[in-house]
C-alpha cells in the first residue's frame, strides 16, 4: 500500500496520472481493447486491496479475541482490567466498558444485586443485598475513575472492611472487588435478618435480650424449646468466622438445667447444636415452636 | 442507703429539667410505674426531689442505680459535653474480629481496676450495637469523685471512640489502654476532632455524609482587612448548629474570599476539626 504514503513521487493523484500515462502506452502498445485490460487491472488491485482489508480486520479480531481469551484464563470469571493508558485516558470508553461487563460477565449480575450508573467522574454502583428472597438494604460505591482508582463516596458501614478489600482488589481487578464486597455485605445483611427475626419473632424463647455485635458475627443467647416451660435450660454461643457466610462456623450449646445427667438433655442439646450449624437462626426456632405445638 | 449516693441521686434528679422528669426516670427503670404514679409531679421542684430521693431510699439504691441515672441523663444531655475522638487501629492481617459485648466490658473494668482500685465504672448498651461507659475517677487514697465522670461511647467493632472531655488528663494513658485492650486493638491516637455534637463526629469518622465543593468570591474594599502594614492578630470563633452549611451559603452571598482555606475544606475528608497555628 506504499503508493498511497508515498510523498516523494507526488501522492495518489500523480500515481493516478502515472497510471493514465501507462494505460496510455499500453493502448498505443497493443491494438486490442486496452480499457479491458486497464480496467481488469483496476479490478484486480480493488480485488487484491479488498482482501488485504479483510486479512487485516481479521487479525484485528483474532487478536482481541486472544488477550480476552488469556485474561479469562487468569480468572475463572471474565475480568475487566483497568490498563494505565484506560485509566488516565479514554474515560469514556472505559466507562462503557465497566457497564458492559456488569451485563454480560458470566455471575448473574442480578442475582447478586449490582447495578451501576454513570457519573460525571466515574462510575457509581449500588449493590443490593438479600436473604432468603427478602430484599434488604442497598449500599453504593461511587468510584472516581483516576489513577489510582479510588472510593470518593460510599455508605458502606464502617465495620465492614472495605478497606482490606480495596487494597486487595481494586486497583488491579474491579468486578472482583465488587463482587468481594458483594459477598461480605450480603453475608452481613443476611446475619443481621436473621438475628433481628429472632428477637422480633421469637422472644418468647430467650431469656433476656440477644447479645450481638456490630458485624452480627458473635451472638449469645439464652433459650427454650417449650413454650409453656418456665425455665430456660440451654445457652447458645454461635461464632461466624467467615464474614461471607450466612451460617455459624462455630456453635456451643450448654445445658444449664438442674436435670444434667438425663441423657435426653445431652441429646437434645447435640441435635440442637446440629440445627444451628445447618439451618438459618429463625427457622431453627420456627422449627422449634412446631415441635412444641404438638 | 449511704448519704454520698442519696446526695448523688438527689443532685442528678435536680438536674432534669421538669418536662424530661417522666421520660428520664422511665428510662432508668428503678422506680416502678405504680410508684411513681403515687408522686405528685405538679409540685415544686425541690419537693418532688425530696419525694424521689425517698423513693430510691426505701429501694435501696446503690452507687450503681444512680450511676446508670447520670448515664441516663447524659445521654438526653450530650450537647451539654464535649466529645473527643480516639482512633485504634490492629495489626495488619489479624484475624476476624469476634466482638463480644460481655468481655469487651469485663475486660475494660479489669484493667482499670488493676491499676487504680478506687474507680466507678458503669455500662448502658445504646442502640446499633455500642455502648455508653461512665467512669468516675478516685485515686489511691481516695474514693471517686462521682461528680466529674468521663464518659465514653464505642460503637463495636469499629476503630473510633468517643469520650467526654476529661479534666484529669493524668487519666487519659489508662483510659486509653483500656479501651485499646478490651476492643482487640493494638494501638491509639487522639484525633483532632472535637465536638458538642456525637452525632457530626460520628458522620465525619463513619463517613456518612455528602460532600460539596464551593468556589468563593469577595469584594472588599478597605475596612480594617485593607492596606495593613502587619498581619492582622485575631481570634475568630465561627459558631452554628450547622456550621459546614453555613460556611457552603457564603459562597452565594458573596461574602468569603477565594478559595476556601483547605483548613476548612479538609474537615471531612481529614476528619480534624481542631487546628494548632502557630507562629513561623
Amino acid at each position: 500500500m506504499e503508493w498511497a504514503n508515498d510523498k516523494s513521487k507526488g501522492g495518489v493523484l500523480a500515481h493516478l496520472e502515472r497510471l493514465e500515462t501507462q494505460m496510455s502506452r499500453s493502448c498505443k502498445n497493443l491494438e486490442d481493447p486496452p480499457r479491458e485490460t486497464a480496467e481488469s487491472d483496476l479490478g484486480t488491485k480493488i480485488r487484491k486491496l479488498r482482501c488485504l482489508r479483510d486479512k487485516l480486520r481479521a487479525e484485528v479480531k483474532q487478536r482481541q479475541a486472544r488477550i480476552k481469551a488469556s485474561t479469562a484464563n487468569a480468572e475463572p470469571d471474565q475480568t475487566l482490567e483497568i490498563s494505565e493508558q484506560e485509566a488516565v485516558g479514554g474515560k469514556e470508553e472505559n466507562m462503557k466498558a465497566i457497564l458492559q461487563a456488569y451485563r454480560f460477565t458470566g455471575i448473574n449480575l442480578f442475582a447478586s444485586g449490582l447495578s451501576g450508573k454513570r457519573t460525571s467522574r466515574g462510575v457509581c454502583v449500588c449493590i443490593s443485598t438479600a436473604f432468603e428472597g427478602n430484599l434488604l438494604d442497598s449500599y453504593f460505591v461511587d468510584l472516581v475513575i483516576q489513577k489510582p482508582l479510588r472510593i470518593h463516596h460510599h455508605s458502606v458501614p464502617v465495620f465492614i472492611p472495605l478497606e482490606e478489600i480495596s487494597a486487595k482488589y481494586l486497583q488491579t481487578n474491579i468486578q472482583h472487588f465488587l463482587f468481594c464486597l458483594c459477598e461480605y455485605l450480603n453475608a452481613y445483611a443476611g446475619r443481621k435478618y436473621q438475628a433481628d427475626q429472632l428477637q422480633r419473632d421469637f422472644a418468647a424463647f430467650l431469656a433476656g435480650p440477644l447479645q450481638r455485635n456490630s458485624l452480627c458475627n458473635l451472638l449469645s443467647f439464652t433459650y427454650k424449646v417449650e413454650p409453656q416451660s418456665r425455665s430456660f435450660p440451654f445457652c447458645a454461643r454461635l461464632l461466624y468466622k467467615d464474614l461471607t457466610t450466612t451460617l455459624p462456623t462455630d456453635v456451643t450449646i450448654t445445658y444449664q438445667g438442674t436435670d444434667a445427667s438425663s441423657t435426653s438433655w445431652e441429646e437434645q442439646r447435640a441435635s440442637h447444636e446440629n440445627l444451628f450449624f445447618t439451618k438459618p437462626l429463625h427457622q431453627v426456632f420456627t422449627s422449634f415452636a412446631r415441635n412444641g405445638e404438638r | 442507703m449511704d448519704e454520698t449516693v442519696a446526695e448523688f441521686i438527689k443532685r442528678t434528679i435536680l438536674k432534669i429539667p421538669m418536662t424530661e422528669m417522666m421520660t428520664i426516670l422511665k428510662a432508668w427503670d428503678f422506680l416502678p410505674e405504680n410508684q411513681l404514679q403515687t408522686v405528685n409531679f405538679r409540685q415544686r421542684k425541690e419537693s418532688l426531689v425530696q419525694d424521689l430521693v425517698l423513693l430510691c431510699e426505701n429501694k435501696r439504691a446503690s452507687l450503681r442505680d444512680a450511676a446508670l441515672l447520670d448515664i441516663i441523663y447524659t445521654q438526653f444531655h450530650r450537647h451539654q459535653k464535649v466529645w473527643d475522638v480516639f482512633q485504634m487501629s490492629k495489626e495488619p492481617g489479624e484475624d476476624v474480629d469476634l466482638f463480644d459485648m460481655e468481655q469487651f466490658k469485663s475486660s475494660f473494668e479489669k484493667i482499670l481496676r488493676r491499676a487504680l482500685k478506687n474507680v466507678t465504672v458503669s455500662f448502658r448498651d445504646a442502640e446499633e450495637n455500642a455502648v455508653w461507659i461512665r467512669i468516675a475517677w478516685g485515686t489511691q487514697y481516695r474514693k471517686p469523685n462521682q461528680y466529674k465522670p468521663v464518659f465514653v461511647v464505642y460503637y463495636s467493632q469499629t476503630p473510633y471512640a468517643f469520650t467526654s472531655f476529661c479534666h484529669l488528663k493524668s487519666n487519659t494513658p489508662l483510659l486509653s489502654q483500656a479501651l485499646t485492650v478490651a476492643s482487640n486493638h493494638h494501638k491509639i491516637v487522639k484525633m483532632d476532632l472535637r465536638s458538642r455534637y456525637l452525632d457530626s463526629l460520628k458522620a465525619i469518622v463513619f463517613k456518612q455524609y455528602n460532600q460539596l465543593e464551593t468556589k468563593f468570591k469577595s469584594d472588599f474594599h478597605g475596612g480594617i482587612l485593607a492596606e495593613r502594614k502587619e498581619p492582622l492578630r485575631c481570634l475568630i470563633k465561627f459558631s452554628s448548629p450547622h456550621l459546614l452549611e453555613a460556611l457552603k451559603s457564603l459562597a452565594p452571598a458573596g461574602i468569603a474570599d477565594a478559595p476556601l482555606s483547605p483548613l476548612l475544606t479538609c474537615i471531612p475528608n481529614k476528619g480534624m476539626n481542631y487546628f494548632k497555628i502557630r507562629d513561623k
